[in-house]
């Protein structure tokens, strides 16, 4: 059986949803970054079979900037998430309503 | 002689300017010395030009340009022919008189020059509507002397009665104005220009309908200014202004530039005889409904103003079946002997402290021996005893009905001219005859300053020789303008009986009128209380009709239209919107709880939203696309 | 100095404005004045330096902004705009120079002069990027006005004039971005250049919704029925300087963006829409009118008169011939100079008693007899009594429509009744009768720094409704040009029969005027 693009296409969604019900359902801000990893992951994967089987470099490109971006972004994401357990010793989603409108 | 024009019309400017110039300061007499010798002056600029005119020219200028855009174009035009010198002669007569006279008049007024400025400029504003070239020249005149009326008429204007007069005037005036306009505009979209000669050149290539709109808009103009029925009302309430105003402006001047704009529009008129007879019978109505209203009055002014109004309607019936030199003819004669009435009754209004109920007055043919003679020379004028200027114009117009078989009309006018004779003996001999009544209400009357009698002299005179002398030379004059038409009943016994009869029926009126008002006035309950006594003595009740039918419901539905529909439904529409977005923003707070959690969750909402949507517009897109190729 | 004079009239106000900050605060109405006046002068010099004869745009600058979407700086000039752009700079100068207002004046006079920088740049603009930023600008420094010096409602009136005005404005942005396409998809160019979008002829059902987009913004800004309301507050609440500025020029970019856009960009539908908007503006005239009767505040009486000349302007745009439009905007000149005059006087009263209620006056005409005759002259003309600046323009906006629909000019002449109704009704609620209430009894007349102001406006009133030529000329050829340009651009029968062909060789095409 050959590997389609199909396939990775699929492969893509099926990441994509699987973050994105992470990124829903967690209270826990760690698994929220897991989700958001693998939301991009997701992305990236689609980004890629598509740039091999277009022939064209742009969709690889695209993966390099969005691996970059969320490397940068969990380090920063860490960071703060340090600082926060640091400060109230839990990373529970529920407790972070100072933003509340 | 285009000198002479241009100070004929810009002398009264002068006059009026500088007696501006002191509007605010207490009285000066020099204002009123100077307004009144500038006015002189163009008396005898216009003295000038009808001698050039008679003579069989005209002069005509333009001055400058007034209004131009497009293919629309309209200057500052004056012409002098037979018709406007006829005019200016009249206006610059009567003005300068009164303007003489008015020195006297409102020599303890604090207003004194305020008034001089207002009058010469009223004067100025005449000018313009007699001298015009073109229809628009004219509208600036006519709003002109509008403007100028409701400055005099509410000349004292702390009285709310003169302020509320001076404001009906005007907008009722506007309402005629604004047919006036119309017609204006129909002249100029189906002609290109407003100038007389081209109009009047033209007019006859346009179709009847369209002429016949025109004649109709126009006489419609001349109904507000000259208080036709149903336009009438504002002319009795306009006496709340000073009596000289009375004398010049709504009975000598103003409310006859109706009539001067048919006779003026003559070859429109020509051609649309059926709107002539219409006009007629209006003239004919407004003589007899004035006059009635006149018989029961009490206020002494008043029925002055309705035997005015009266006398207007006898001049539309003569404009009306085409004698448009009658008509003109009359309107000079009546603007003499009016104006003298009205100075008259001005001298009285003195004596008597500004009393108007002449049931309160009586006997002052004693102290008031010059008034008594000048009054009742004007009545008798007005009543048209041979050989005054009344017999010589107004019979004139009795004859034009009965020579072009206009019997109704005849027999109304007629019935209207023994009325008239008793209205205005009843007048006479309620002032001047019979007890001193005013005597137990603490009036001493006296006669009036010298100069003010030799000012009111010259009327008097032309009261009496205006018919008689100047017939003949008009006639020759105007006619070179208007329409030749000479009314002569052809059988000699014919003429007579009605000549006569005419004059026998007019005496037997003024008798009747000595006989029941000389003496003692007796008030006869029983006919007081009647119910046309009621009728007539409330104006047939139509001011009320027309505050009930008119002012109340336009104030009620402008307040309808301010507090409900403005404020409650047009405005609260755009709050309503503005709340709606509002509201929606504080219902929908509640979604920022700051919990990330949810956030997110709405975040994904939003997104399968977008989606959804993009998909679903480009599958429509697509099948719009495919099913249009 | 001469080709860049438009540039320096628009932004020198701003430079000044800016250098006005370091002004001392003392100085700061004397500077204003000094600004103005200059401001003022120059306007007149580009009078001085126009050219009546021709009928295209004179005075034209260009720079590119992004050239790559077309958006240029191109101002310029004519018969239309001119006089607006000196009215304005008129109305400035004497705003400031009788100002009263004695809060925080630098700052007012700082906002003044940037808002005068606006008003010169929508009436210079003739691209529709530039015209819609100038167009924005202009009601920052109006909110400001009014919230910060306005009455006691005047957060509302503000915010309500603000976002009604700008709600309205976006929907012409969409229009104006529309338009650009399909400029763009018609000739494979981006632009905005106004006089480009002229030569563009579009199909009927573009010309419609396009039509319907600008019109949204234009006739909320005029402010047509029924969409007027915001205008009653911004007059309540607005200082006199803020009401005299909204009155006589900011009121006027709505009539005059309709000559400048939607007639000669749709003629089509210009015509198309003719009677609706006729009836709309029949009913300004007529309704508010009879809501101004009814009104207690004399400021609110010349608020909403002012909408009910507007809609005489309007009426007078769409009559599309040169009759008309000459007329409608002769009066907006007119209406500008009257209605400054009026919120100028009931400023006047405003400052002596603190109350604009009619009912607390009465019997003034005693008391300020001046004030009266100056009340009484602007009166005659809002009136619109021949002589006065008025007359031209309403006669000649309704002369105009008669040739369009008999019916329609006449019910909108009833416009010179109902206005002498309630501005007679006003006049003597406020002049006549006799003096009952203990304050008026001492009034003070109107002072030398107030007849310096109005005076000259009571001059101009009387000298262009004797002599209009000076102004009607200029107006009237530009005029010419536009008719025959929506002649020769109007494709349904119905509009090449209404629209009049004046067929002169010598009225130069605006088109060729492009290159």
């Amino acid at each position: 059986m050959e590997i389609t693009l199909a396939h990775y296409l699929v492969l893509s969604g099926v990441l994509f949803a699987i973050g994105l019900i992470g990124v829903m359902r967690r209270k826990n801000l760690l698994m929220l970054f897991f989700a958001t990893e693998i939301l991009l992951n997701a992305t990236n994967i689609g980004f890629a079979a598509i740039a091999h089987f277009h022939n064209d470099l742009t969709g690889q490109m695209f993966a390099f900037f969005i691996i970059a971006i969320a490397a940068s972004e969990v380090a920063v994401g860490l960071g703060l998430l340090i600082v926060w357990y640091k400060r109230t010793g839990k990373i529970d989603l529920d407790i972070m309503t100072s933003m509340r409108g | 002689m285009e000198i002479y024009l241009y100070i004929a019309l810009f002398a009264p400017l002068a006059g009026s300017l500088f007696s501006a110039l002191f509007g605010a300061s207490p009285k000066t007499s020099v204002t009123g010395m100077v307004a009144s010798g500038l006015l002189f002056v163009s008396f005898m600029s216009s003295v000038v030009l009808l001698n050039y005119v008679m003579a069989g020219h005209t002069v005509h200028v333009e001055m400058m340009t007034w209004i131009a855009a497009g293919d629309f174009y309209v200057p500052f035009g004056f012409v002098v022919d037979q018709v406007s010198v006829v005019m200016m002669m009249v206006v610059s007569v009567v003005s300068t008189i009164v303007h003489i006279y008015s020195i006297g008049y409102m020599d303890h007024d604090k207003g004194f020059n305020r008034f001089f400025s207002y009058l010469s400029a009223f004067v100025f504003s005449m000018m313009i509507l007699v001298m015009s070239d073109n229809f628009l020249g004219l509208f600036i005149g006519w709003e002109g002397v509008g403007l100028c009326s409701w400055l005099l008429i509410g000349f004292w204007y702390h009285k709310e009665s003169a302020t509320w007069a001076a404001n009906e005037a005007f907008i009722m005036n506007r309402i005629a104005d604004l047919a006036m306009l119309v017609g204006i505009f129909m002249i100029y979209w189906n002609i290109g220009s407003l100038q007389y000669d081209v109009v009047f050149a033209e007019i006859s290539n346009l179709s009847i309908p369209i002429v016949t709109w025109i004649g109709i808009f126009l006489f419609v103009g001349a109904m507000g200014k000259s208080a036709q029925f149903p336009l009438h009302t504002w002319l009795a309430d306009a006496m709340e202004g000073p009596t000289p105003v009375s004398a010049l402006i709504h009975a000598a001047t103003m409310v006859t530039a109706g009539v001067y704009l048919v006779v003026r529009a003559n070859p429109i008129y020509g051609l649309i005889p059926e709107v002539g007879v219409a006009i007629a019978s209006l003239g004919a109505f407004v003589a007899m409904f004035a006059a009635t209203m006149a018989l029961v009055n009490r206020d002494m002014k008043r029925i002055v103003a309705y035997s005015t109004l009266s006398q207007l309607g006898y001049m539309f019936v003569a404009a009306g079946l085409g004698a448009y030199w009658v008509a003109l003819f009359h309107l000079m004669a009546h603007a003499f002997f009016k104006a003298l009435l009205f100075l008259g009754a001005g001298n009285v209004m003195h004596a008597m402290h500004d009393e108007l109920d002449p049931f309160k007055m009586g006997g002052l043919k004693k102290s008031m021996k010059v008034t008594w003679i000048l009054m009742t020379l004007a009545s008798v004028a007005l009543a048209g005893i041979y050989p005054l200027a009344g017999f010589f114009s107004k019979d004139l117009i009795l004859e034009v009905a009965f020579v072009e078989q206009h019997y109704v009309l005849y027999t109304v006018l007629l019935l209207t001219a023994g009325l008239t004779a008793f209205y205005s003996f009843r007048l006479v001999a309620l002032i001047f005859h019979g007890n001193e009544r005013h005597l137990k209400y603490g009036i001493h009357p006296h006669e009036a300053y010298t100069f003010m009698l030799y000012a009111m002299a010259p009327l008097a005179v032309l009261a009496v020789i205006a018919g008689m002398v100047f017939k003949t030379p008009y006639y020759e004059m105007v006619t070179q303008l208007l329409p030749a038409i000479e009314y002569h009943v052809h059988n000699h016994t014919t003429f007579w009986i009605m000549t006569i009869g005419t004059q026998l029926f007019v005496i037997a009126a003024i008798a009747f009128a000595y006989k029941k008002y000389a003496k003692a006035v007796r008030v006869d309950v029983k006919v007081e209380s009647g119910f046309f006594y009621q009728l007539l003595y409330n104006q047939y009740y139509i001011p009320k009709i027309y505050d009930e039918v008119f002012t109340k419901p336009y104030r009620e539905l402008s307040k309808v239209a301010w507090k409900q529909i403005d404020l409650k439904i047009v405005d609260a529409t755009v709050d309503g919107i503005a709340n709606v977005i509002y509201r929606t923003g504080e219902k929908t707070h509640t979604m920022q709880n700051g919990n990330l959690s949810s956030m997110l969750r709405w975040m994904v909402v939003g997104l399968v939203v977008l989606l959804v949507l993009a998909i679903a517009f480009t599958v429509g897109y697509n099948a719009v696309t495919m099913r249009a190729m | 100095m001469q080709e860049h004079i438009l540039s320096i009239l628009i932004f020198f106000p701003a430079l000044a404005a800016m250098l006005g900050f370091i002004v001392h605060k003392d100085s700061a109405r004397a500077y204003g004045i000094t600004v103005a006046a200059v401001e003022f002068f120059l306007s007149l010099w580009l009078w001085y330096l126009y050219d009546p004869m021709t009928s295209g745009m004179q005075f034209m600058e260009s720079a590119p902004l992004v050239a790559a979407f077309g958006i240029n700086y191109i101002v310029g000039i004519d018969g239309i705009s001119l006089f607006i752009i000196i009215l304005a700079t008129f109305f400035t100068m004497i705003g400031i120079a009788s100002l009263t207002e004695t809060r925080r004046v630098k700052d007012l006079i700082v906002t003044l002069l940037f808002l005068e920088m606006t008003m010169v740049g929508v009436f210079a603009a003739l691209d529709a990027v530039v015209f819609y930023v100038f167009w924005e600008l202009s009601l920052i420094p109006m909110l400001y006005i009014i919230g910060a010096w306005g009455g006691p409602l005047r957060i509302y009136a503000s915010v309500k004039f603000f976002l009604y005005t700008f709600t309205g404005s976006l929907v012409m942005l969409v229009g104006m971005l529309f338009m650009a396409y399909f400029y763009h998809q018609a000739t494979g160019q981006w632009s905005f250049s106004l006089l480009e979008w002229y030569r563009l002829i579009l199909p009927l059902n573009f010309q419609l919704w396009l039509f319907a987009a600008f019109f949204v913004g234009f006739a909320i800004k005029v402010p047509m029925f029924p969409f007027h309301t915001w205008l009653p507050y911004a007059h309540g609440q607005a200082p006199t300087i803020g009401s005299v500025i909204l009155a006589a020029i900011l009121l006027k970019m709505g009539t005059y963006a309709f000559v400048r856009f939607s007639l000669p960009l749709f003629p089509d539908a210009s015509v198309f829409f003719m009677f609706p908007i006729a009836t709309l503006a029949i009913i300004m005239i007529v309704y508010t009118a009879m809501v101004a009767y009814a009104q207690e505040d004399v400021k609110q009486v010349v608020a909403y008169s002012s909408v009910s000349h507007m809609g005489v302007i309007v009426l007078g745009t769409f009559a599309l011939n040169v009759e008309g439009i000459s007329g409608s905007i002769f009066l907006m000149i007119a209406h500008g100079v009257v209605s400054g005059a009026l919120f100028l006087l009931v400023g006047v009263i405003y400052d002596r008693r603190h109350t604009k209620l009619m009912s607390e006056f009465g019997g003034l005409a005693s008391v300020m007899p001046r004030y009266a005759t100056l009340f009484g002259i602007m009166m005659m003309a809002s009136v619109g009594l021949p002589l006065t600046i008025n007359f031209v323009g309403e006669f000649l906006s309704l002369l105009g429509f008669y040739k369009q629909s008999h019916g329609f000019a006449l019910v909108a002449g009833t416009a010179i009744i109902v206005g002498a109704i309630y501005m007679l009704t006003a006049y003597k609620k406020m002049f006549f009768g006799t003096v009952t209430k203990e304050e008026n009894k001492h009034l003070k007349d109107v002072n030398k720094t107030e007849l310096l102001a109005l005076v000259p406006l009571a001059v101009i009133t009387i000298w262009l409704g004797v002599y209009p030529k000076p102004i009607l000329e200029p107006i009237s050829n530009s005029v010419e040009s536009i008719v025959q340009l929506m002649h020769d651009k109007a494709q349904t029968p119905e509009a090449q029969k209404r629209i009049p062909n004046l067929g002169n060789p010598e009225v130069k095409n605006l088109q060729q005027e492009a290159h």
